[in-house]
């Protein structure tokens, strides 16, 4: 972790008023340093304590609950990562689960990232081999913060090549709270986010060094860390689009360089034929519409390669006028006849659904109700920015400014990656995590920048004072200081006061992080935690008492039908096959499922011995009053059923257009299977003081049919507070 | 393009011309250009035209920075939530006692929704603490006369300090338990 000190010249003053102040100390005349090492180690000190700050500011949820997996896709991860520790590489590459989307199943290694499996096997591997005997489960959940601290490393490196040393150190402190970027990362959170933005960032980190540096190395490493995103996470198609995008921009504004040619195309190269090692990304960096803007923008720099050399060779400037119109429009129109060729003949493969609902972002509204109904996949409201930016919303705009004041290759790419992924964090809530670095990176440059003018202002006014005092003549230096001696006072109290309010402004800042981590992004989500009427906390840890119960009530070859929210909880902790689960590759086998749920219990019954249902598990937050159950998600199942199954309509289920689920309810709501199954017996339940039996606390009405009979299932299990309830699909009826 | 009927003109490089493939020289190496000398402009004689060629030049830095700034508003106020939600200008709340509707500004009850106007008016004040620190910057540089400095550094110092506590208070408004 040792940071190299770039040889720069400190000012005399501080170094004077540094080494005043050490020769004061009597005991320090042992231990004089000089001014770089001076530096050296509090740059070094300073860089320890934000790698120690971030990994403990994500601790919240494992010092209050325990060390556990949140939410639901970490626990498919947990699974992978699990059996690659069991069985080895070949098995997991190779691994096709029948355990999930029965009775298709899953063929695991070509459908998933590997990056963070391998990773945090390794990991493993590691301290098992130092003879640490800890388990895989601590191993997950301590990789995101554990990348985190790495991240602010490299978020380090970045500043410091990008603006300077002072900016690194303040980006790596704000990136290092930053709640946008604990959102995903904190303990307990195993996603490949956690490991996908440590590796984005030095990806391009190591492709801004390049094209400062233009060496081949640099553009190898940085090759080698695209192979790493790719890896790790879906979003490398950001990188793959924003790096050619930033080609093109230099290249329109006249700053191509021989730099830029070799960190380009080595990267491109390298990279793509590295990301095509992944099975899941297999042959898209030469067929998908989304990866063509890097070959075209590759085949658009030889063209300027070969200009360039041919206006070496001709020495006639009109000739070579004439020659570069030619050759432009030349290849531009080739570039555009083969790029028609292609997506005509459906070689290249158009944009997909969920890139293309981020350029229009309307489009998933209308036409793709699963990737429209993730809360995840919804638009930026301002006070979702403002909670996981605070000030460095103010400062964002200011390093845009310094930024445009001394523009230079690096300040263009960090420009451009802070605008392209501010845009696509307003149109998705979930990317405000991509946007995270770059916004720190450019805030820093402002506070940087900020703070160095003042202390320049403050130091200036006692190097004024000094020189004043010693020197006394009328040098033209003190001649020129004279319209400062006036104001001197003013001016370097001034100054000090904006330092100290600059002072009080971050220290808001890491109060509203560290608040906003507490309270916010450090709930595992498979434990919920609520206020007693006393003010005691209660927790209700019904997800895990059901997925046990599954695992040890029922016959290993049990089949288990749910939303597909809870698939890969249900196989990971419940350890049985499930018919749909988080990946949603399957549209129509969602679709059948939302069926199921949405109809009779006669024609659920059909559906469900077509598909050897044993169980049914629905969640439901009547008697808690917890908000995201299955009957507030049932509006959802039925979009998505009638998606594909037109018998299902949704206004069959909305009284006057409103979904109710009181006595105002339609009679196919009352009776279809989700209803049944949520409420049953819930009729004789007094849930509050005061309200008559079978008040739903979570919609807070009286539901509508108490008396629920069901004819084709049976209850299995309900838990302590009814939150997940489990229910035994009968077999047939014997014949006479 | 230059007709072949005319005297031979003096050179110039930015010469009026409706083939955009055209050179200025005598000797063109330009394959398009003898192309069209001969096929259809052998017989036809092209009329005498003041066409100019509208000459495109990158903006400058300053254009670019505040297009820059309007566009980042526009993001920060979620104008994305607003085209695809839809939601009201503003919220209306009927009072229990008297009947009558009274507004609401603040959506209340979740951090990821907004109306309209409560939007524009946090990103405006995100956008008016930006445009503090940078007008704080410019009062620091060198080249100017005091009294502008002096403006400058008051209306950067003020615009920061009202940002900031108009953006806690609106946060505070908005979700009563912040900071609690």
């Amino acid at each position: 972790m040792a940071a190299s000190s770039k040889p720069g010249s400190p000012p005399s003053s501080s170094s004077s008023m540094a080494q005043d102040l050490f020769n004061n100390f009597s005991f320090s005349k042992t231990l004089k340093l000089k001014t770089k090492q001076q530096e050296l180690l509090i740059r070094v000190t300073v860089l320890t304590l934000i790698y120690i700050l971030a990994f403990i500011t994500r601790l919240f949820s494992v010092l209050r609950y325990e060390s556990m997996i949140h939410e639901f896709d970490p626990y498919f991860n947990y699974r992978t990562t699990l059996y690659l520790t069991k069985n080895g590489f070949a098995e997991f590459w190779n691994w096709f689960d029948s355990e999930s989307w029965y009775p298709l199943g899953r063929i695991i290694g070509g459908t998933l990232y590997p990056g963070l499996m391998l990773t945090a096997a390794a990991l493993y591997s590691v301290l098992r081999f130092l003879r640490f005997a800890v388990h895989i489960r601590e191993v997950c959940v301590l990789t995101a913060p554990f990348f985190a601290s790495n991240t602010t490393l490299v978020a380090y490196f970045f500043g410091k090549e990008i603006w300077d040393s002072g900016a690194g150190i303040v980006a790596a402190a704000l990136i290092a709270i930053c709640p946008g970027y604990i959102s995903r990362s904190v303990a307990g959170s195993y996603d490949n986010e956690g490991v996908a933005i440590f590796a984005l960032l030095l990806t391009f980190y190591l492709f801004v060094k390049a094209v400062n540096t233009g060496s081949l190395a640099w553009a190898l490493a940085s090759a080698f860390g695209y192979f790493y995103m790719v890896s790790a996470w879906g979003g490398y198609v950001f990188i793959i689009n924003l790096v050619p995008l930033y080609v093109l921009v230099l290249l329109v504004t006249g700053r191509y360089s021989l730099r830029l040619y070799v960190a380009y195309n080595c990267m491109y190269v390298v990279g793509m034929l590295l990301a095509m090692q992944i099975r899941f990304v297999g042959f898209q960096h030469v067929q998908s519409g989304e990866h063509m803007a890097a070959m075209g923008v590759f085949f658009l720099l030889q063209v300027f390669f070969f200009l360039d050399w041919v206006r070496h060779l001709l020495s006639d400037t009109k000739l070579f006028q004439a020659f570069l119109r030619i050759t432009v429009t030349g290849a531009v129109s080739v570039g555009a006849i083969a790029l028609g060729v292609g997506t005509a003949s459906g070689y290249i493969s158009p944009w997909t659904g969920r890139f293309y609902s981020l350029l229009d972002p309307t489009y998933a509204k209308d036409h793709i109700p699963i990737i429209a109904s993730v809360s995840e996949h919804q638009p930026t409201a301002w006070s979702s920015f403002m909670f996981d930016f605070h000030i460095l919303l103010f400062l964002f705009p200011a390093g845009l400014y310094f930024c445009f004041k001394r523009l230079s290759d690096a300040t263009i790419f960090i420009v451009m990656y802070g605008l392209t992924s501010m845009y696509f964090a307003g149109v998705m809530v979930r990317l405000i995590l991509v946007a995270t670095p770059a916004v720190c990176l450019i805030s820093a440059i402002a506070v940087s920048a900020t703070v160095k003018n003042l202390t320049r202002l403050v130091r200036s006014q006692s190097q004024a004072v000094q020189s004043g005092s010693s020197k006394g003549a009328s040098t033209a230096k003190s001649s020129s200081k004279g319209v400062i001696d006036n104001s001197q006072p003013f001016q370097r109290n001034g100054a000090i006061a904006l330092l100290l309010g600059a002072f009080y402004l971050l220290t808001r800042y890491a109060i509203h992080c560290t608040w906003v981590t507490s309270e916010a992004y450090s709930s595992p989500s498979i434990v919920l935690a609520a206020r007693g009427a006393n003010g005691n906390r209660v927790i209700f840890d019904d997800y895990r008492e059901a997925y046990f119960w599954l695992r040890q009530n029922t016959p290993p070859d049990a089949k288990v039908m749910s939303w597909w929210d809870y698939g890969y909880q249900i196989t990971a902790m419940g350890n049985r096959t499930v018919i749909v689960d988080n990946n949603t590759w399957n549209n129509t086998h969602i679709a059948t499922v939302g069926r199921a749920m949405s109809s009779y219990e006669d024609e659920a019954y059909e559906i469900m011995r077509s598909l050897d249902v044993d169980y049914v598990l629905v969640v439901f937050g009547g008697v808690t009053g917890y908000s995201s159950d299955d009957i507030n998600k049932f509006l959802w199942m039925v979009r998505i059923g009638g998606g594909v199954f037109p018998v299902i309509k949704e206004p069959d289920y909305l009284a006057n257009g409103e979904y109710r689920v009181d006595k105002g309810a339609t009679p196919k709501m009352l009776n279809c299977l989700m209803y049944k199954l949520s409420y049953y017996r819930f009729g004789e339940l007094t849930t509050e003081y005061g309200k008559p039996p079978g008040f739903d606390r979570a919609r807070g009405v009286e539901i509508g049919n108490k008396d629920i009979k069901l004819e084709y299932l049976e209850e299995a299990f309900t838990t302590q507070n009814w939150i997940v309830r489990i229910y035994k699909v009968k077999p047939p009826k014997n014949r006479w | 393009m230059r007709p072949k009927s005319d005297n031979p003109q003096p050179l110039t490089t930015g010469d009026s011309s409706t083939s955009s493939l055209s050179s200025g020289t005598t000797t063109s190496i330009d394959p398009i250009y003898h192309i069209l000398n001969i096929l259809p402009f052998s017989f036809l004689r092209p009329p005498r035209l003041r066409l100019k060629l509208p000459s495109l030049s990158l903006p400058s830095p300053n254009l670019v920075f505040a297009f820059v700034l309007l566009t980042y508003f526009m993001v920060v106020s979620g104008i994305v939530y607003d085209v695809i939600v839809e939601p009201p200008g503003i919220g209306s709340m009927q009072d229990p006692y008297t009947g009558s509707v009274r507004p609401v500004v603040f959506m209340s009850g979740r951090v990821n929704g907004q109306y309209i106007i409560e939007g524009l008016s946090s990103g405006f004040m995100f956008l008016l603490g930006g445009i503090g620190i940078i007008l704080l910057d410019l009062a620091l540089d060198r080249n100017r006369p005091r009294s502008v400095k002096s403006s400058y550094a008051a209306a950067g110092i003020s615009s920061v300090v009202l940002a900031y506590v108009m953006s806690m208070l609106f946060v505070r408004i908005k979700i009563p338990a912040y900071l609690r």
